[in-house]
């Protein structure tokens, strides 16, 4: 018995130390939201099998976007074509690497592959015969980066752990430019969206800083301190602002602004290994736009989607593995991330499969910029003519409420157009004794009612003798209407006697008066009865 | 004395140049109202006759604008200038031959006052001749003469021009030209610079098919828009391009004469072109450009007010002002402008979105009716305690007019129909009675019957809410005596009773029940049902009246006087017999007397004693109305006088008020009085809170007559008081005339940017040398930026007062 207590606690403490992997990957955000719709609608397929972890991953920009995957000593080529279909093997892989390929990158047309590998080598290579074209030596320890600037084709960065950046010329296999200010070993950078000179580093050293090959003594234009060894850092897509990851955080800073720090992401648990740009389709007022989001993956295996319009985490996902690299393609509908233990989880959207294919290569490096204008609705949308009209009042709005409609019947409605035979002739084919009588009123207080009577023909009167016969002895309306009765057969006396319908009508008409004569003649005689009656019982 | 309830609208009103001030012309004064609360500021009294032109003096410079002065001209034969401000007769032109119309066109050159000679200023005038009856033709005393304002006299002989009619004068804005319509034709003259007083002015003519009811000019452009009988608009652009530009060339004139071709321009008339537009359905009454000239208001019968966009025609209205436009006034200010209606009712409106902003309401002009109705009373009622008088109107209102305040209260409609002017009377509000305390109201209307069909008598009975004299309907009787008229409606002193007597034959008590609902706020439910139901042998009953203390009902049966017990409906008495049927019954005060008016072919007024039961003494005479005092034992009558003695006794006057004390049938005072028909009379009691208003000779009056006339002008006075007759009012002035500044007021930069602050009203509060209110004052003396310290004269003895009185602090 009190072995085997002693030994309950021990196994509830190893297995709070235990990272439990899930299955599968789970959103964490409520699904409701559109955005997390949008984040959960990628297919998720895995790429098991590939021998370690993965260093890096990147996209072509050219369609139809293949994707890269740097692991131990070699890189892997992939279709995201043929991910759809469920095939998860390379399409075609180099491997003439002595050592872990740290870093791969794009030139901005998709045919060149730069990757860069411990031993201190750089090699370019062409993306459809995988022959080494250049190979750039010159760092003395390993290489941690190679970047493609996104708007030149003939130079090349680098940089690694001897702290150094070299900025290469392709073509001459040589170093152009050496810059020399970070302390720490060089881990990443990337290059601005808007100017081939700028480009920024990140380093273990804390700073990440910007450099302009313009600037001749190889100085740092502007430097910035994460507080943390910095991992990846990126150019958001206006090129005036950076994000940095490093620690366990994500920050924002604005270049434009002097090295502001705009926000600082600290929702992961762990160190943060990559991040990239994400894009997601937005339906704002019936436009359709595109808004930027930040990619960020972490060791704790989660990858989050953060909105840096309205600082907030919109989206985050577990993945049952720590996470090296992310990328996110270009034409939004494949997002790649790599895990430690040599798994690609890729995602993959459903969608047009030429929506960009045309454009995005005549644009070249352009598209980050280009797209990230907003549609705007122009009157020839059909969806422009339905703008806004979904929109929700939110709590603090002030409701101006449309008056109610008036429900007006139809006499109402041709009585206000002056018909005036028609609203009559539209109330008594109602059958409604108030509506009728009210109409009638109403005429007569326009003095129409009479030339209405003349106007009808032989079924409207026909309609109007009926409602006669059988309400002309109401006593509520028999001041009204016997008056109405006498002029009516006064008038169409003619009518009558050459219809036998109407006839038929009159006959009833009789038969009605007749009735009530003879009511009140016992009427009367009651009353004769009952005065003298109640005459003696005054008297007394 | 205090008169009121004259016309707003016998001529166009005038804004100031502040667009503050409204000048109305009421009768003999012109009437300053504030545009911003729509109250009487003051008025301009000294015009003998109907003033019949007012014309603000336009600024020569914008800091004038504040300047306030005004010429009015007016039948009896004179021109006044005044400031309206003050306000301040400041100079009188007598021309002795009454003004009809007058026009000033050339304000703009007259500040040319830097050569030193001050140049004169010219009126046009359209006048009546009577000194020259014997040598011409009636026809032609109309005539349009030109008058030397600066010099108070009339231009010589000049005679512009001679009309059958008085005709009014319309003048451009821009001061060139003035015209006049004479029947199908307009006569345009053009103003001369400032030449010798005889030179010549230029006129022409334009015709036209129609009578032409209303002219106005655009004010930049040489466009004339005319109205005519039919409703049409007509349009001449260009005219008096021959005859007023090109003035020499003869030969010239001729050869563009047989070139020019002008598309509807009539005979050989000058002017480039002419248009018509066709909307009204009714003659034009009202014609207007704007400022700019960019439009054109239109107005008539309809009252619906047109804005027609000059250029291509366009349309947009302001429907249901519910009574026939007269004028429509511009303000300088471009947000504001006036239209005068029919009914007596000045609108103020917002301009572009043509918002009513304010109403200035006078009492509305009594309602004609077809000839079988005419005998069913003038449909006025007295608040005898709050001196309120309910006037029924055309658009099946009653109308509520503040006798004191001479301003209309409020309105409440008592059918629900629209009126639209021009249409076929079909609802007629025959009879009105208010309670004593002013809180119930009862009205009778009769739906007309088309051809003896559908026919209804209606009495409705309104009760007021607590705070507020909005009247509410309580209780509908549809037929109350069957299908008989109701002849009078008369509250019971104690205001919970009615009776109502009708041409039936029978008369109907009723009375209230008073529901107090516990809502969230009391409110007071009243009902009203029938209480008793009486007749006498059949006999029309054509009047009723409780006595004071409501312990007697007297009902008349056409010749015969029945009285009743209102509680257990007893008859108590028959008096005896008149001539003809009575349609008049009083009570005279507390007193036991009783008088009856008869009408007919032998009228009389008799009083009856009612201890004796018996006729104490009678008049023959057509009496109108009949008034009251609750506790007075006299009565005052309106006496319609016969044609016969109209013309001989009392020139031109045709009725007069005798008051009489009951017992006596001698007269204790005679006044007389014009428009008696369909005149009214009141006893209006002086509440204590108005007291401090009304003063006569120091000493307020208990009771004070009001007399109504036909046109609904009324005049309040003391009847004991035989000398003095004036009653002073004291004008509530500052209830206008304080709202004036701030609110809404402001346009131009104020409107824009706000007040500016007032810089000099800060100065004398802020001290030049600054205080201390530390008790180490040496400290704060320097502190606060250089730009504000004083001179370091001051601050160093002030600095060193402060050591000083530190010092005797110590010592202490």
């Amino acid at each position: 018995m009190a072995e085997i207590r002693a030994e309950e606690p021990a196994s509830t403490i190893s297995k709070t130390f235990l990272i439990k992997p899930k299955l599968k990957s789970k959103p964490r955000s409520l699904p409701q939201t559109p955005e997390s719709k949008y984040w959960s609608s990628f297919k998720s397929t895995k790429i098991p099998n590939l021998v370690s972890s993965i260093s890096s991953l990147s996209f072509s920009p050219s369609p139809p976007h293949l994707f890269a995957a740097a692991y131990s000593a070699s890189v892997s080529l992939f279709s995201p074509l043929s991910l759809s279909d469920g095939d998860v093997s390379p399409s075609s892989t180099i491997s003439s690497f002595s050592d872990v390929v740290s870093s791969i990158s794009f030139r901005n047309d998709g045919l060149l592959l730069a990757a860069s590998d411990l031993s201190g080598l750089v090699q370019v290579f062409d993306v459809k015969t995988r022959t080494p074209l250049r190979r750039l030596r010159s760092h003395t320890r390993p290489v941690r980066f190679v970047k493609y600037p996104v708007l030149d084709k003939l130079h090349l960065l680098s940089g690694g752990d001897d702290a150094v950046v070299k900025f290469w010329d392709v073509a001459g296999e040589s170093v152009v430019l050496d810059l020399i200010g970070h302390k720490d070993y060089v881990r990443c950078s990337d290059c601005s969206p808007v100017s081939p000179d700028l480009f920024v580093t990140g380093s273990y050293d804390h700073t990440v800083k910007v450099w302009d090959v313009r600037v001749e003594n190889s100085r740092s234009v502007l430097e910035v301190n994460h507080g943390k060894p910095v991992e990846d850092v990126i150019y958001l897509p206006s090129g005036g602002l950076i994000a940095t990851a490093g620690g366990n955080s994500v920050k924002i800073w604005d270049l434009i602004g002097g090295g502001r720090m705009v926000y600082s992401m600290e929702s992961h648990n762990k160190t943060v290994t990559s991040i990239c740009v994400g894009r997601v389709r937005k339906e704002n007022d019936g436009a359709e736009s595109m808004e930027d989001r930040i990619l960020s993956v972490g060791l704790d295996g989660y990858m989050k989607v953060f909105d840096f319009g309205n600082m907030k985490v919109t989206h985050s996902m577990r993945f049952p593995a720590p996470l090296m690299s992310v990328s996110f393609s270009p034409d939004c509908r494949t997002r790649v991330i790599g895990t430690s233990n040599g798994i690609i989880f890729a995602g993959r959207r459903k969608g047009k499969e030429n929506v960009e294919s045309g454009r995005v290569g005549n644009v070249l490096g352009f598209e980050s910029i280009s797209e990230s204008e907003r549609r705007v609705l122009k009157p020839t949308y059909f969806r422009y003519f339905h703008r806004g009209q979904s929109e929700k009042p939110t709590e603090g709005d002030y409701l101006v409420m449309r008056n109610k409609k008036i429900k007006l019947a139809e006499h109402d409605k041709l009585l206000k157009k002056f018909r005036h035979k028609d609203a009559l002739v539209s109330v008594l084919s109602r059958k409604n004794r108030e509506n009728v009588v009210a109409v009638m009123e109403e005429l007569v207080a326009r003095k129409k009612l009479l030339k209405c009577v003349s106007n009808l023909d032989s079924d409207e009167l026909g309609l109007l003798l009926t409602f006669l016969s059988k309400n002309a002895t109401m006593p509520r309306y028999s001041s009204l209407l016997m008056g109405l009765t006498k002029k009516v057969i006064e008038m169409r006396v003619e009518d009558i006697r050459n219809s036998d319908a109407l006839k038929g009508h009159i006959r009833n008409l009789k038969r009605s008066i007749e009735e009530e004569l003879r009511i009140q003649h016992s009427l009367q005689e009651i009353q004769g009865i009952i005065s003298p009656l109640l005459r003696i019982a005054g008297r007394r | 004395m205090m008169r009121g309830g004259r016309s707003l609208v016998s001529s166009p009103p005038a804004f100031s140049n502040d667009a503050k001030k409204l000048l109305v012309c009421t009768s003999n004064t012109v009437s300053v109202f504030s545009t911003v609360t729509g109250l009487l500021i003051t008025s301009l009294e000294g015009h003998t006759a109907l003033v019949t032109s007012v014309i603000v003096v336009p600024p020569s410079n914008p800091a004038a604008k504040v300047l306030c002065y005004c010429w009015t001209a007016s039948l009896d034969g004179t021109i006044r200038y005044w400031d309206f401000s003050l306000p301040e007769l400041m100079k009188t032109i007598d021309i002795r031959m009454p003004i009809f119309s007058m026009v000033i066109p050339s304000f703009l050159d007259v500040p040319a006052e830097e050569n030193g000679k001050h140049q004169d200023l010219f009126a046009y005038v359209s006048i009546e001749d009577a000194k020259e009856t014997q040598e011409r033709t009636k026809a032609s005393r109309r005539q349009i003469r030109k008058c030397n304002l600066s010099k108070s006299r009339l231009v010589g002989r000049l005679i512009l021009g001679e009309t059958r009619k008085p005709e009014v004068l319309t003048v451009s804005p821009s001061g060139k030209f003035f015209g006049i319509r004479n029947k199908c034709k307009l006569h345009i003259w053009k103003v001369l610079d400032q030449g010798s007083e005889r030179a010549a002015v230029r006129k022409i003519t334009l015709h036209h098919t129609k009578k032409i009811t209303v002219i106005a000019f655009h004010p930049t452009q040489r466009i004339i828009a005319a109205g005519d009988v039919t409703g049409r608009i007509l349009t001449w652009r260009g005219f008096g391009n021959r005859a007023f530009a090109a003035s020499n060339g003869v030969a010239d004139q001729k050869l563009i004469n047989v070139q020019e071709d002008k598309p509807g321009v009539r005979d050989n008339d000058d002017a480039d072109s002419c248009s018509t537009w066709h909307w009204h359905s009714a003659e034009v009454n009202v014609l207007s450009f704007s400022s700019d000239g960019s439009y054109l208001y239109s107005g008539g019968k309809e009252g619906v007010l047109v804005v027609w966009q000059l250029d291509t025609g366009k349309k947009k209205f302001l429907p249901r002002i519910g009574s026939p436009l007269l004028y429509f006034i511009d303000s300088p200010d471009p947000t504001l402008s006036s239209i005068s209606c029919a009914d007596n009712q000045i609108h103020l409106l917002k301009m572009p979105s043509m918002g009513i902003l304010k109403t200035i309401s006078g009492i509305k002009a009594p309602c004609c009716y077809p000839d079988m109705y005419e005998g069913l009373g003038n449909g006025i009622a007295f608040d005898q305690t709050a001196g309120i008088v309910a006037v029924r109107t055309e658009n099946y209102c009653i109308q509520f007019y503040s006798l004191f305040d001479d301003r209309g209260v409020s309105e409440v409609q008592v059918c629900e129909r629209n009126h639209q002017p021009g249409d076929d009377v079909t609802v007629i509000v025959t009879s009105v009675a208010l309670s004593i305390d002013g809180s119930l109201m009862s009205t009778s209307e009769v739906k007309l019957a088309e051809e003896g069909i559908g026919g209804l008598v209606c009495l409705k009975f309104w009760d007021a809410g607590s705070q507020n004299k909005e009247f509410s309907l309580s209780t509908i009787v549809y037929e109350p005596h069957r299908d008989a008229g109701i002849s009078a409606v008369k509250f019971h002193p104690s205001g919970n009773m009615v009776v109502s007597s009708s041409f039936g034959g029978d008369f109907k008590v009723w009375k209230c029940n008073h529901d107090v609902i516990q809502n969230d706020q009391m409110r007071q439910n009243f009902s009203w049902t029938c209480h008793a139901v009486g007749s006498y042998k059949k006999k029309p009953m054509t009047a009723a009246a409780f006595s004071a203390d409501g312990s007697v009902l007297a009902v008349a049966a056409e010749t015969l006087i029945t009285l009743w017990n209102p509680y257990k409906n007893v008859l108590l008495a028959v008096l005896g017999e008149t001539l003809t049927p009575i349609v008049n019954l009083s009570f005279v005060g507390k007193s036991d007397n009783l008088v009856a008016a008869s009408c007919g072919s032998n009228p009389q007024l008799s009083v009856w004693n009612m201890s004796k039961l018996s006729l104490s003494w009678s008049y023959k005479l057509h009496i109108e109305a009949v008034a009251s005092a609750v506790d007075l034992s006299s009565f005052a009558a309106l006496v319609l006088l016969p044609e016969s003695s109209k013309k001989t006794t009392f020139k031109g006057m045709d009725g007069v008020i005798l008051l009489f004390n009951a017992t006596d049938p001698v007269p204790t005072v005679i006044w007389s009085v014009r428009k008696a028909k369909g005149g009214a009379l009141c006893f209006v009691q002086v509440s204590p809170s108005s007291v401090e208003e009304i003063s006569i000779d120091g000493k307020a009056p208990e009771v004070l007559l009001a007399y109504m006339n036909g046109d609904h002008e009324y005049v309040l006075f003391d009847p004991y008081c035989k000398d003095a007759r004036e009653v002073s009012v004291s004008q509530k002035e500052g209830l206008a005339a304080h709202d004036h500044k701030g609110q809404a007021g402001q346009y131009g930069y104020a409107s824009i940017y706000g007040e500016l602050p007032e810089f000099d009203r800060k100065r004398p509060e802020a001290p030049w040398v600054p205080s201390f209110p530390s008790d180490r004052p040496w400290e704060t003396i320097f502190s606060g930026s250089s730009h504000n310290l004083p001179p370091l004269t001051k601050l160093c003895s002030a600095f060193l007062e402060s050591l000083l009185e530190k010092r005797t602090a110590a010592a202490e």
